[in-house]
């Protein structure tokens, strides 16, 4: 398992609860080693959610104003991972997904023809195009498959975090990540 | 690859059990999230759990790889939260008037507009910029540029700065004013402008000269 994953089992980790509090009583410096603490592992979330790096970015810039703005409603016994990562699902979900379905991805465009032609570039080229082709599926499914999807199989959260993020049971959470990559599947296989 | 002469296992969609009868969602699991084999025995002679083991891993592989990815977060996302952290910071409180039939919120930068109109009108003032920060609960004393509640009047809510305002001003002055005069008389008027205009009460106005211009030629 990932550290993440082992860190939302464990209680709310001291460390971070005192850069919490402090940054609950207006410590801009505070709050921005939080932003740094969970900036990558967010946007992996929010990267592989949208599909798009400009929507992560987006994403991530407004999720953490609106952590900061509500910092003084956050639960203290609760894990701020748990809370910052909601925020961030939430928003994933308000933006409208229908704006660019089928635009290339900018680090997908043109992915075979610029390489050399040698066995070795082929592979490469096609192991980059499979990449592609899951990067898309994944913005195939529904929403309900794709957050617990994201989160557990890219984001490394494990099922009773998912659940908590997404506001449902643990159990709920395994069924439908496994629901989200039984549909991965056929989508992938579809598309071979 | 399947082994030779054996079909590959039917799709999960097209079915729920494989020729030999194990449910395919159970290989999807073992493949797809790591589950150990329910039958560890039968899947190492059954051609059928086998070929279809192989396929999910093809299948999967690339999410694997996607997965490993490495992902950081673009280099400007930190200072960009930051910067508009501090706007945030520096805007958002609101001055409350509580009347028994409501309360009145006035934020910040009316407050500071005020202050800087009532301080340009003062005469040999060339240029004021009025307003500053509501205080964290932990900034209150230990900035008193930033404006807030009085002490002991602690604000109820981040970004609230109750009905006692401190204000700061940094004005432009013409060469050759006597400068402590003008600044008492900018002192002076952006209290009487506050509370007329405000109804708020100022418990400090600190000026601060930041520069000295040449007054208008007007010989």
């Amino acid at each position: 398992m990932s550290r993440v994953a082992e860190e939302v089992q464990g209680s709310v980790d001291p460390l971070e609860a005192r850069w919490v509090e402090l940054a609950r009583g207006g410590d801009e410096e505070a709050f921005a080693v939080l932003v740094r603490a969970h900036q990558d592992q967010l946007y992996r979330v929010a990267l592989r959610m949208t599909g798009n790096p400009h929507d992560a970015q987006d994403i991530l810039q407004e999720a953490f104003l609106q952590a900061w703005q509500h910092l003084p409603s956050f639960r203290r016994d609760a894990q701020f991972s748990t809370w910052i990562t909601r925020i961030v699902i939430n928003r994933c979900h308000n933006l409208r997904r229908a704006r660019r379905p089928t635009d290339p991805l900018p680090d997908e465009a043109e992915p075979a023809a610029a390489m050399p032609q040698a066995p070795a570039a082929e592979a490469l080229a096609m192991a980059a195009q499979r990449r592609d082709a899951v990067r898309q599926a994944l913005l195939a499914l529904p929403f309900d498959q794709r957050a617990p999807l994201v989160l557990t199989t890219f984001g490394g959260y494990t099922h009773a975090e998912t659940g908590r993020i997404l506001g449902i049971s643990e159990n709920a959470a395994k069924v439908r990540a496994h629901r989200a990559r039984r549909a991965l599947a056929i989508i992938l296989r579809e598309w071979r | 690859m399947p082994p030779d002469g054996v079909p590959a296992g039917p799709p999960p969609e097209d079915s729920d059990r494989l020729a030999c009868g194990k449910p395919v969602d159970d290989l999807l699991a073992q493949v797809t999230d790591g589950a150990p084999p329910r039958d560890p025995e039968h899947q190492r002679g059954c051609p059928h759990c086998r070929a279809a083991l192989a396929e999910l891993e093809d299948l999967w592989a690339p999410v694997r790889d996607l997965a490993a990815e490495h992902v950081r977060a673009p280099a400007g996302l930190l200072q960009a939260v930051m910067a508009q952290i501090r706007e945030l910071s520096r805007n958002a409180w609101q001055a409350v008037l509580h009347d028994p039939v409501g309360q009145t919120r006035i934020a910040a930068r009316v407050v500071g507009a005020v202050a800087r109109l009532a301080a340009e009108s003062v005469p040999h003032v060339t240029l004021a910029l009025g307003g500053g920060h509501a205080a964290g609960p932990m900034e209150a004393t230990a900035d008193p540029a930033r404006v807030a509640g009085p002490e002991g009047e602690a604000a109820t809510d981040i970004g609230v700065a109750g009905t006692h305002v401190v204000i700061d001003v940094q004005i432009a002055v013409d060469f050759g004013v006597p400068i402590p005069q003008v600044a008492d008389q900018v002192r002076r008027r952006v209290a009487h402008h506050i509370a007329t205009h405000t109804g708020l009460t100022t418990t400090e106005v600190n000026v601060t000269v930041v520069d000295v211009r040449q007054p208008p030629a007007d010989h």
